[in-house]
């Protein structure tokens, strides 16, 4: 099997410019998740992929393959792509059993009877549903219609399975557990995937890979830790995890830490940033990352402390100083009043 | 692509189908004489001639009056009944509902006929009033008549327009007023009928078009009086000359066309607009009716007493005529009652044809025509392309044909296409004038259940390896299942009911009970077309019973 590749693929609808020159590429056997705020491109994206909108630029394939390529004028219909698709709100088909709607695809591709029988039970007990097979989708919960959903999609052994959003219709303690479900499922049965998702959570758990799309655009791609520890842009910093943002101005570069001032303090950072020195600058950090102290000191603030929060494990400290809001963890609650708020300038990023 | 060649042979055939009759017509009022005679030359002649007629000009302002007249009367009463039904605690709503609706199922022939037998000049009401007043206190031969007959009949239109809109409508509203200190009428006048004014408006501009298409009412009720409407005048063209006068009856068709094609239209935009206003809708609780109090009965007497004129005293009088053998002054009603009636329509081989080809129609042709409105609404389902709008166009067009003018245009065409004639006196003819003039009708029920269907669902079979006709097949249709078996019903209901289209394609082997009572009625045979009357009445009440019970929406 081969990679997966998109090329500068470009697509609107109407007069809206939804993906600006796409290019992405998914290896057999690994997990992508493609992950990006509403309106960022990524469902259009995979459904473009999927053959069900119609880019205007850029090219598809799988290997030898072309799915779509616009300077040869080459537009594979969806049913020709062979691609699996599990759908945001699962699209089972209502008229038809458990078993009859994972068997679809299989009849669509004259598979003999018997052999669809075979293969529709062993995908059901993969998936844990064996016993529902002559159930009716509104007869099943909502977690039991993702895993249909799901075994649809992968009966005939795609070589992609695209998933769109498939963990946002279910309640938040169900997501988690359909999460490492899902991930078992696709490391098990060695599948290559596609994985819409808005909540980096969910994108940095189950994939291999994660892509970051804003406005059309991919801003960032790599291994789920690169993204988290290593943002390129600001708007991949402060996408991924929970943030403080600091505004400053610049004041100098050097070595690879760049410096701010911050009420008249310095406070450096790993300079992510290639402005001159004078012009604006926001720095963002981790709140887990934010460390409270005693005195005063480098890459310090004073600050008050306004409202701790208990959040079970942990508490949650909300420092302000006029317009500047800091958020940090800390294991026991400090008294009210002025502390001062540490940066570590590894866990700063200056852009 | 198989599925571009569907889409274009559908569209071919629908546009073919409508087209066809409207240009035969267009192209007919230009010339000098019928379009088979050798001798007929383009000209005006004919609208010179229909224009200097003061007979014609008499029809439209008639026609125009009456419009007016019924549209100043159903519309308030409609949209006060919506409120009364929607929104108040009104006794026995339930049951009200589908009586509501009679009126819009029974053929406006029956309906007239009931009024004359029942308070025409020797009617059955009319001779009761004499007995006990020593006169009778209304004129039923009078414009003033027709014009509260036709408004009150069309009652029901307004109401399911102001019905749907007012169930859309967030109840807070009127219960801020009512808290305010307003009394349900002022409710009523102040908030809830302003917030539906679009689908008001929209009712409105509908009745005033019904108005044009008035055929049954206006023959049976305007004749003994010389009252004519441009559809009546019309009818009588067809002989007034002696000789087939097609290029003037065309100038008269053109005329009306004219009216009501542009009413279409404004239909269809008022609907957009009273749709957005209709979106507002929340999936909100259960909500309280407004209270009536001492006003509750008050209201249900009011709707009881509009039933009764409308309904009860029209379908009275045409069955108990049906069972008596003459009615007059001083007649006993125990002394003439018979069933002789029923046994004289099994004596009459085309009134027999015309009560099974009336079932036939309905049943069969409902169901055929339910298959080509499918399949010109999956021909547009889902297809991302200007050729939609086109059709869009097209389904509008025969709206704008009233009954009568398409089973006329329809004739013509079974005349000048060679091939067709023979088909002129089959059924095929009246099934194929049916399904066009219920064209726009039969594609919005359909449409109406295709919008039901998420796209995902399609799109999922699509990735699975399906192909578009095959999606049609396997998903979308058994989807649309019972919608397609709701629109059967209602269309079964509407052909079993029409009269007015079949009329000119009347003719041994096409007879239909609806035509057949217009031509009875033209006879004097007042005791076979009472008998019939009610068999037509019984079928559609049998039709209705069933909807009713499948809890089809009677309603598109």
């Amino acid at each position: 099997m081969a990679d997966l590749l998109v090329k500068d693929l470009k697509l609107r609808l109407g007069d809206n410019e939804i993906l600006k020159s796409v290019s992405l590429s998914v290896t057999p056997g690994q997990v992508v998740a493609l992950l990006g705020p509403s309106g960022s491109g990524k469902t259009t994206l995979l459904r473009a992929i999927a053959g069900l909108e119609v880019p205007h630029g850029g090219s598809i394939s799988i290997g030898e393959s072309v799915f779509f390529d616009a300077a040869r004028g080459i537009e594979l219909p969806a049913e020709q792509r062979g691609l699996g698709l599990v759908f945001q709100s699962y699209a089972l088909w209502p008229h038809r059993t458990v078993f009859d709607n994972v068997a679809y695809g299989l009849k669509l591709r004259k598979t003999p009877a018997a052999e669809i029988k075979t293969r529709v039970e062993k995908t059901l007990a993969q998936i844990g549903l064996g016993h529902l097979a002559a159930r009716y989708p509104h007869q099943l919960s909502g977690g039991q219609q993702q895993r249909v959903a799901i075994a649809r999609a992968l009966v005939y052994e795609p070589p992609v399975l695209l998933l769109d959003e498939p963990l946002s219709n279910l309640d938040a303690k169900l997501r988690e557990e359909a999460r490492a479900w899902l991930r078992t499922l696709i490391v098990t049965l060695g599948l290559s995937a596609i994985h819409v998702t808005h909540d980096q959570v969910e994108a940095m758990a189950i994939a291999d890979r994660i892509i970051l799309l804003d406005a059309g655009v991919v801003t960032q791609e790599g291994a789920p830790t690169a993204l988290y520890n290593e943002p390129g842009t600001l708007f991949t910093a402060e996408f991924m995890g929970s943030n403080n943002r600091l505004d400053g101005k610049l004041v100098e570069i050097s070595g690879g830490r760049a410096s701010m001032e911050v009420f008249g303090e310095r406070i450096t950072g790993m300079a992510r940033t290639k402005a001159a020195a004078g012009s604006n600058a926001t720095g963002i950090i981790r709140i887990e990352r934010v460390r409270c102290a005693s005195s005063a000191g480098p890459n310090r603030l004073k600050m008050e402390l306004k409202a701790p929060m208990y959040l079970g494990e942990r508490w949650e400290l909300v420092f302000a100083r006029e317009h500047l809001t800091v958020r940090a963890y800390a294991s026991s609650p400090l008294k009210p009043g002025e502390h001062y708020v540490e940066f570590p300038a590894e866990a700063l990023w200056v852009f | 692509m198989p599925i571009a060649i569907y889409r274009f042979v559908v569209l071919g055939i629908t546009t073919l189908a409508v087209v066809a009759p409207l240009s035969l017509v267009v192209y007919q009022s230009f010339l000098t004489a019928p379009f088979f005679d050798h001798s007929a030359r383009l000209s005006l002649s004919a609208y010179s001639f229909v224009f200097a007629e003061s007979d014609f000009w008499q029809a439209f302002w008639t026609t125009l009056a009456i419009c007016i007249g019924m549209t100043a009367i159903a519309v308030p009463l409609g949209a006060l009944l919506a409120f009364l039904m929607v929104r108040t605690d009104v006794p026995g709503r339930r049951y009200l509902e589908p009586l509501i609706l009679i009126p819009i199922f029974v053929s406006a022939v029956v309906i007239a006929f009931g009024y004359v037998v029942a308070v025409g000049p020797v009617g059955i009401f009319s001779t009761l009033a004499k007995d006990v007043l020593g006169f009778v206190p209304w004129n039923l031969y009078s414009l003033a008549s027709l014009i509260a007959i036709a408004g009150l009949t069309h009652v029901p239109h307004v109401y399911l327009y102001s019905a749907a809109a007012l169930r859309g409508l967030s109840t807070d509203l009127e219960e801020a007023a009512r808290v305010s200190g307003a009394n349900p009428f002022r409710v009523a006048i102040n908030v809830s009928l302003p917030m539906i004014m679009p689908a008001i408006l929209f009712a409105g501009v509908l009745v005033f078009f019904l108005g044009f298409e008035l055929f049954g009412l206006p023959l049976v009720l305007g004749d003994p009086q010389d009252v004519l409407v441009l559809s009546t005048y019309l009818f009588k063209l067809t002989n007034k000359l002696g000789v087939p006068s097609y290029q003037l009856m065309a100038v008269v068709v053109v005329v009306i066309i004219a009216v009501t094609a542009p009413l279409v239209f404004l239909q269809r935009l008022l609907l957009r607009q009273a749709q957005r206003y209709v979106s507002v809708r929340g999936k909100g609780l259960k909500t309280q009716p407004l209270r009536l109090h001492g006003w509750r009965w008050f209201a249900f007497a009011a709707i009881v007493f509009w039933l009764f004129v409308t309904v009860a005293v029209p379908l009275f009088g045409i069955t108990l005529r049906s069972f008596v053998v003459t009615w007059g002054e001083g007649v006993k009603l125990s002394e003439v009652l018979t069933l002789d009636h029923y046994r004289e329509l099994i004596d009459y081989p085309n009134v027999v044809r015309g009560i099974l080809n009336t079932l036939g129609i309905g049943v069969i042709g409902g169901a055929a025509a339910v298959a080509c409105y499918t399949a010109i609404a999956l021909a547009v389902h889902r297809w991302n392309s200007g050729w939609t709008r086109l059709v869009d166009y097209m389904v509008m067009v025969p709206r704008a044909m009233p009954g009568l003018v398409a089973g006329l245009a329809l004739l013509w065409v079974f005349l000048f296409v060679p091939f067709m004639s023979p088909l002129r006196s089959t059924m095929f003819s009246i099934w194929l004038a049916y399904s066009i003039v219920w064209l726009a009708y039969g594609m919005r029920l359909i449409s109406g259940t295709l919008l039901q269907v998420a796209p995902e669902l399609e799109e999922a079979a699509r990735v699975s390896g399906a192909n578009d006709l095959r999606v049609k097949r396997d998903v979308t249709i058994p989807l649309i299942k019972y919608g397609m078996l709701a629109s059967w019903l209602l269309i079964f209901l509407i052909f079993v009911r029409e009269y007015s289209t079949g009329i000119y394609l009347l003719g041994p082997g096409t007879e239909v009970i609806g035509s057949l009572l217009v031509s009875l009625w033209g006879t004097g045979a007042i005791d076979l077309v009472s008998a019939l009357s009610v068999v037509n009445v019984v079928m559609i009440g049998a039709g209705l019973a069933v909807a009713v019970r499948l809890g089809v929406r009677l309603h598109g």
